[in-house]
């Protein structure tokens, strides 16, 4: 290809580049104060890792302090294209010094992915975060736990250390004070994973309990009562849920039946369980794809319970849909509009399924419930660290074949969810009935508004 | 004379059997590396092969199409490539025939003929060879003098087969600039030679970004990927899980096939229905780049087993789960069916064709007495 004309999305920066970043914060667009900042960040990133060489700092002088750079400017103006937000804050240094320059020309081609979440290393703890919530925190970005329903119970018990931990401080009082103690703490599980639908609305729910709770009672009764909602919460919401859920899902299977599924879901390993149990004589195809490959979890369980089990790569399941008697799939959160937002990967399925009339029934709590209403995996959506230290590639492939990182001009992107559209869902198991897609919205009432 | 291979000169017959073991043990993949390989089997073949009349060289040339079809019956580029070498073979012959007295082998054209035939778009205007050629079949005082006369000839049309092989990725890329806007964003899968030297070749005018697939469990998006990158089109890389998430934002998905087939359905890697499908929901045009060699007289209308291809498990489940693996069965097959209704067009070396037009393609490149050999 002919050296590529990228897009000119930004003005110029004129013959001299150094001169561009002493233009005042005001005459900045946001978006260029914030590639600035991103570009200060990276200097300073790159700073740190002393033992690169300085020409590491090939952003063109974007931090005032930083040394001239001896970085030999290419002819074309695009040469001085700040870094966009879209290259990891995380990726090594490396990497990010032989290749950030074209690499960062590459990205300009195509800034639809910016606004992904991006994986990044657990920021050093700003104010006083507690150890239980930065131990989380570390398990998050690391994916050891994950899941809607296991992020949300370890969130619930870390804040009850954390309550438990708290001291009112004087001329205050629990029910306003302890709020604004977990704040900084929720904002630091965050930066670690973008918030997951289910710690949203449990966290909503522990900020109604906390605001709600007796002035006058003495701290230690008013935690207690607090723990006490807590375990309410997890038990009803999640636990007695996936009960109510694994028998009337569980009862959907009939002898002889062909259940698929896809990657891991909690509720859905139950009810495959619960099914077994009951005597059921079915067989369960695992479909799974990387980036997770959360499948063969699913598969170990089921298999050493001694359910009959085909895996399968999700490329193949167009080979297996048409002896499928029954689509089981889990949701990371469902919305007012019957879409599911799920582990990506499970829009294909439900896709193939509904091509081939094969229904399609997600099992998923009611509090994974979201107002929202959202129309496509692309405008909210999260990326999986780029590598294979999750999910390793099967032995047999040669590491030599595979690529693993970013390189010139290419970018790995792991997106971790998708949306099924609810034209693609045939019914939705909750703890209060069985839902058909259109009709989500009706959840609320069915529980009292109880959100 | 008998047909059969032992008929062959030895070197012949040596050459055939290396390429069935080669075949057999999947040491030859890919339709355009069977492909090759077939011509230049057979053309060793008719180089060496003694004969006195045409049947017998059609014989020969069937029979050891038919060991080298049986050998992989799934690499249907074989087949396809001793099909149309026999349907050369066959129009030399006629051409070259008609000059001599036996009329009786000439061709009469009728519309019943015609439709029979199917030939509307080939030249038979086009002798490769002065019609004076004097041919004797049968001559018993000379029994090689046939062969003698017709083999350059045949050889010059094999030339041709192996020539528009070797050309096919440049012929397929050829339009490419055609079908590719500026700032389009491609989805691919799998690590299609044809479909890389046609976003290659698209490169050269426009300025494009290629999301490729991984497409497990071979994850030849991988290389597709480097292959593209280093030729200077913005590329990423993405599992197969988000093909649905990216779709909305794809403006055209383009794919290699394995085989077309005469409904205007095709094989294809496995995730290729995936992406198909997906694109469909989506209204996302389908493009197909494929050589002409992957023209197959077959029909298939379900996506069954028996149409597919499975390949080894260890690439899917590795043995290093061992515990796992034996406890549960592991599915990997190679391909894909894709119906013709999840196709928009197929880019091939000789122009751009509708699924709806595959099986006149077909007749016109091979004989019907072929589709069996």
């Amino acid at each position: 290809m002919a050296p590529a004309p990228l897009l000119p999305v930004h003005p110029p920066n004129g013959p001299d580049p150094i001169v561009q970043p002493q233009k005042s914060q005001k005459q900045m667009t946001k978006a260029e104060r914030r590639e600035l900042q991103e570009r200060q960040r990276a200097a300073k990133a790159a700073a740190k890792s002393a033992a690169g060489p300085a020409g590491n700092q090939g952003k063109g002088g974007a931090k005032p302090s930083a040394p001239p750079t001896p970085v030999p400017k290419k002819p074309g103006k695009s040469e001085a294209l700040p870094k966009p937000p879209l290259t990891p804050g995380g990726r090594t240094k490396d990497r990010s010094a032989s290749i950030s320059e074209p690499a960062a020309g590459n990205a300009r081609g195509l800034r639809i992915f910016s606004h992904f979440g991006l994986p990044k290393p657990v920021s050093v703890a700003k104010g006083d975060i507690h150890p239980a919530i930065l131990r989380l925190a570390l398990q998050f970005s690391n994916f050891k736990i994950t899941g809607g329903n296991a992020r949300c119970i370890a969130t619930l018990t870390a804040f009850k250390t954390v309550i438990q931990d708290y001291t009112t401080p004087p001329n205050t009082t629990l029910s306003r004070h302890l709020m604004t103690y977990l704040s900084p703490q929720i904002s630091h599980l965050v930066a670690a994973r973008p918030m997951s639908v289910t710690m949203g609305n449990a966290i909503r729910q522990l900020k109604l309990e906390i605001s709600g709770s007796d002035i006058d009672l003495p701290e230690q009764d008013a935690k207690n009562a607090l723990f006490q909602k807590i375990d309410t919460y997890i038990r009803d919401r999640i636990l007695i849920a996936d009960q109510v859920i694994e028998e009337t899902a569980g009862n959907k299977i009939k002898d002889g039946d062909v259940i698929l599924t896809f990657a891991r879901s909690s509720v859905v390993q139950k009810v495959l369980l619960g099914a077994h149990e009951q005597g059921r004589q079915f067989s369960v195809i695992v479909v799974d794809s990387r980036p997770m490959m959360e499948g063969k979890k699913l598969l170990s369980v089921l298999a050493t319970a001694g359910i009959k089990c085909t895996y399968v790569l999700l490329p193949a399941v167009g080979a297996v849909i048409n002896e499928v008697s029954m689509v089981l799939v889990g949701a990371h959160s469902i919305h007012s509009n019957g879409a599911v937002y799920s582990r990506a990967g499970t829009a294909l399925v439900a896709m193939m399924a509904r091509q081939h009339s094969v229904p399609v029934v997600v099992c998923c709590e009611t509090y994974k419930y979201s107002e929202s209403v959202q129309l496509d995996s692309f405008t909210k959506n999260e990326l999986a660290p780029v590598g294979d230290q999750f999910c390793p590639f099967p032995l047999v492939k040669s590491p030599s074949d595979l690529t693993l990182q970013n390189r010139a001009r290419l970018e790995i992107l792991n997106p971790l969810y998708d949306l099924t559209p609810p034209t693609c869902i045939t019914a939705v198991v909750t703890e209060v009935g069985v839902v058909p897609s259109n009709s989500i919205s009706s959840i609320p009432i069915a529980l009292g508004r109880l959100l | 004379m008998s047909p059969d291979p032992q008929t062959l000169p030895a070197g012949t017959q040596r050459f055939v059997e290396a390429l069935v073991a080669k075949l057999r043990r999947r040491q030859v993949v890919g339709s355009r590396e069977a492909a090759l390989e077939t011509v230049l089997v057979l053309r060793q073949l008719v180089s060496k092969a003694r004969f006195s009349n045409i049947e017998q060289l059609i014989s020969l040339i069937r029979a050891v199409g038919r060991r080298l079809v049986e050998a992989q019956p799934k690499e249907h580029s074989v087949g396809n490539t001793v099909r149309k070498i026999l349907h050369h073979i066959r129009e030399e012959y006629n051409t070259a025939s008609k000059g001599t007295a036996s009329s009786s082998t000439k061709p009469v054209y009728s519309i019943s003929t015609f439709v029979l035939q199917g030939q509307p778009r080939k030249h038979n205007v086009a002798p490769k060879s002065e019609a004076t050629l004097s041919l004797k079949e049968n001559d018993p005082d000379d029994p090689d003098s046939f062969a003698r006369v017709l083999k350059p000839v045949l050889m010059e049309a094999i030339q041709d087969v192996l020539d528009e092989l070797e050309t096919v990725y440049d012929n397929v890329s050829k339009n490419a600039k055609d079908h590719i806007h500026s700032d389009e964003i491609v989805l691919t899968i799998g690590n299609s030679k044809t479909v890389e030297s046609f976003l290659k070749g698209a490169a050269h005018y426009r300025n494009f970004t290629v999301i490729v697939a991984e497409t497990g469990p071979s994850y030849g998006g991988h290389s597709m990927a480097r292959a593209l990158s280093s030729a200077g089109i913005s590329t990423f890389l993405v599992p197969d899980s988000s093909i649905y998430a990216i779709m909305s934002r794809v403006n055209k998905v383009i794919i290699g096939a394995h085989a077309i087939l005469a409904n205007g359905g095709m094989f294809a890697i496995t995730g290729s229905l995936l992406a198909a499908t997906a694109a469909r929901v989506h209204s996302t045009p389908v493009v197909v780049c494929a050589g002409q060699f992957k023209l197959t007289p077959l029909w298939n209308l379900y996506h069954d087993y028996g149409a597919l291809d499975f390949a080894d498990p260890s690439s899917v489940l590795g043995f290093e789960e061992g515990a796992l693996v034996e406890k549960v069965d592991v599915l990997n097959p190679y391909y894909d069916y894709v119906g013709p209704e999840l196709v928009d067009v197929f880019i091939t070396n000789d122009g751009d064709h509708p699924p709806s037009s595959v099986y006149r393609l077909i007749k016109e490149t091979y004989d019907d007495d072929d589709h069996e050999l």
